[in-house]
């Protein structure tokens, strides 16, 4: 039989009655058997209980101790040696632990600087192609009509462009699409539409469902195949890629994953983390514009096209509108000079016709 | 009225200044890990470090030797996370397929909002404790809906001009509906201080905009010239953009700080807990605006390392200001028998970013 082991204690604390502010000195002790025992400054028992019965809180800097009793009353002492030599290690010890200011601790910053990059830089394009591989097809095609309906509302008018024009251009259009990839063509349903948007200039854009509107301007404006093809290509490149999915999620993870991770920063700066944020969403959407004119490049080229109508595009968009263009960083797009750089890089690389 | 505006340099408020025992060097440890285990799980354990957060500072406010303690589990605030999100995602999907009925949705949802932050706040109060007794909140549907739909299209018909009435409304109700244990608090805060501070807030704004129009030269009319000729001179309009950010630090920024300060003070200098106990505070905005400049410009030079020394920073200032009186023992408090609640509302509040919580 083993011999009982001498009772361990006193733990001086706090003890405040079930439910109540009622607070009083009081002593933990841990007899034989690993039963606690709550003592009073005169040696009264206050109670007695199995120490498996008592509710530990895990260790939480130097804030004080608290184990709360079964009947609702708790015990709380500032002598977090004493306490743990009566429990031994608790839950939450490990944490702990490794919360203690060190040395240590800079190596969890330097892996929290780096996997806030990785988060980033990876982790939120595998969150967003989960979440597009779980959105149904049907809801995406829904985005899109939804979007024409608002354009069509508010913005647009029927397009006035002779019927010639429009099909000259679906043409371009079919051709580009039959120079996909086959398995490509088959997933990706593709629209052309023609719209009088009187607000947007000559512009043309995609939706995520696969439909490509262009505006008369557009059309008026740059008449020739080779600059209508490279611009289509890089609209249907848009599309292939899932940009307009892509940068919806990203944009709500960023927001749900900032908010979680940052928690309260307190004033001033909670408008410094969301600015930020946008800062870093911009620099994306500008990455995403590259990859299209990648894209549009290579699908021009296989479709019989000249690649360089693209170039010639941003040529002349740089002359007329070069001067308004804002700071690069400022933009959901790269600068029409930057973007004529390297799509004649880009083509260098293509293999000759 | 002499304590609504206390003296910049008023050292400590009337009482004893309640007691904050947190220390940046290990508020440092606990919220790097807290952040490393929230990037490594990618924002899942971001539920546990709030409470982690919460209770540290919670646990470290004292009064007469008592602290603060939180008590909602990691467990509850991911559910109530998880249900927003899913709820969230739920409204999306129905808005693209069938717009009519996702219309109908936001609107019930907008007409719940008052509801959800109601809900946020008594989860608040449930979850926090004093001395070992459970706060409350007994707002009801009904008041919330007023002070948060109702009245706030009030504030808008009447140009703000009625926005310190609002206000004082919804600190009341914050006040008045909350209890420690059986233990009510009582608020009556006259409605003269909260215009005083929004006057001296709004003279501010209009003393900043006289004066840095004046040494600028330049004037709304030349501003609105300067916009409609934006195609021939983008520069001066960047001009005029960058004044308005100025202007923005300059004016509206302290202006906020002057008005938080003067009706923080008036709130505290008010509120009595049932026992006679009174709070007390005189913080002052050019101390508050102080440290949130320079803990915004030292926190984003260390690349967010320094945050938990920004964070205690403040707590400590605002401990240092909070003053308590007490009216007799604080020995008196019972709980209150109470049920069980959910946390969606408080993670609703939480994806708002808003402070659905008691103003303590």
């Amino acid at each position: 039989m083993q011999p009982d082991l001498p009772p361990l204690g006193p733990v001086h604390g706090f003890v405040y009655g079930a439910g109540a502010s009622a607070r009083a000195p009081a002593a933990l002790w841990l007899l034989a058997g690993n039963w606690l025992e709550l003592r009073s400054p005169d040696g009264t028992v206050l109670a007695r209980l199995p120490l498996s019965a008592a509710q530990i809180d895990p260790p939480l800097g130097r804030a004080p101790r608290r184990i709360t009793l079964p009947d609702g009353a708790l015990f709380e002492t500032s002598d977090h040696s004493g306490i743990t030599a009566i429990t031994g290690q608790t839950r939450g010890a490990l944490l702990h632990r490794y919360e203690a200011f060190g040395p240590r601790l800079i190596a969890v910053a330097l892996a929290c600087l780096g996997g806030a990059f990785l988060l980033w830089r990876y982790g939120l394009d595998i969150l967003v192609a989960i979440a597009i591989w779980a959105t149904p097809p049907a809801v995406v095609a829904q985005m899109d009509s939804a979007t024409l309906q608002v354009l069509d509302f508010q913005l647009a008018e029927p397009t006035n462009l002779p019927a010639p024009d429009q099909a000259r251009i679906r043409v371009i259009f079919a051709n580009l699409q039959a120079a996909l990839p086959k398995d490509t063509a088959a997933r990706q349903s593709l629209t052309l539409l023609f719209r009088d948007v009187p607000g947007l200039g000559p512009n043309a854009f995609a939706l995520p469902g696969g439909t490509v509107v262009m505006t008369d301007a557009f059309v008026q404006e740059f008449p020739e195949d080779d600059i209508l093809a490279g611009v289509l290509g890089h609209e249907i490149g848009h599309v292939i890629d899932q940009h307009g999915l892509k940068r919806l999620y990203r944009s709500v993870g960023t927001a749900v994953l900032i908010a979680f991770l940052a928690g309260d920063v307190g004033p001033i700066l909670e408008d410094i983390v969301l600015e930020g944020n946008l800062l870093l969403s911009l620099s994306h959407s500008r990455a995403q514009e590259r990859l299209a004119d990648d894209f549009g490049l290579r699908l021009t080229a296989a479709a019989g096209y000249d690649p360089r109508g693209l170039a010639q595009f941003f040529d002349r968009i740089a002359q007329d509108y070069g001067a308004d263009e804002g700071a690069d960083w400022l933009s959901t797009h790269p600068s029409s000079a930057q973007r004529l750089q390297e799509i004649n890089r880009l083509i260098e690389t293509l293999p000759a016709p | 009225m002499s304590d609504t505006f206390p003296l910049p340099s008023a050292a400590a408020p009337t009482g004893q200044p309640i007691e904050f025992t947190g220390n940046a060097r290990e508020w440092f440890g606990i919220w790097i890990v807290n952040l490393l285990l929230s990037i490594v799980t990618i924002g899942i354990y971001s539920a546990w470090a709030k409470v982690r957060t919460k209770k540290y500072f919670y646990n470290n406010t004292r009064i007469e030797g008592r602290s603060f303690d939180y008590h909602a589990t990691g467990g509850q605030i991911f559910k109530g996370r998880l249900i927003v999100i899913g709820a969230f995602i739920a409204l999306q999907i129905i808005s693209t397929l069938a717009p009519v009925l996702g219309l109908v949705l936001t609107l019930v949802l907008v007409l719940a909002f008052p509801w959800l932050i109601l809900r946020a706040m008594m989860f608040n109060a449930r979850m926090s404790s004093f001395s070992n007794v459970r706060f409350g909140f007994d707002g009801t549907a009904g008041q919330a809906f007023l002070l948060m739909l109702v009245y706030p299209i009030g504030v808008l018909l009447t140009l703000y001009t009625t926005f310190p009435i609002l206000d004082r409304a919804f600190k009341r109700f914050s006040i008045q509906n909350a209890r420690l244990g059986t233990a009510r608090f009582a608020a009556d805060f006259p409605l003269g201080a909260f215009y005083k501070a929004f006057f001296v807030a709004l003279a501010w704004v209009v003393g900043v905009a006289i004066v840095s129009a004046a040494l600028l030269g330049l004037s709304w009319g030349g501003m609105m010239g300067a916009l409609m000729m934006a195609d021939e001179n983008p520069g001066m309009v960047l001009a005029y953009i960058g004044l308005l950010y100025v202007l923005f630090f300059a004016a509206f920024l302290p202006a906020a700080f002057i008005y938080q300060a003067l009706t923080r003070n008036v709130v505290y200098n008010n509120t009595v807990l049932e026992g006679g106990h009174r709070l007390t505070s005189n913080v002052t905005a050019p101390a508050l605006l102080w440290i949130a400049l320079s803990n915004m410009v030292v926190v984003v030079c260390t690349l967010f390392l320094m945050l938990p020394w920004a964070q205690v920073r403040l707590a400590r200032y605002m401990a240092d200001h909070t003053g308590y009186v007490l009216g007799g023992s604080l020995d008196t408090f019972l709980a209150q028998a109470q049920s069980t609640g959910n946390s969606v509302g408080d993670a609703y509040a939480d994806f708002e970013g808003m402070g659905a919580g008691l103003p303590i």
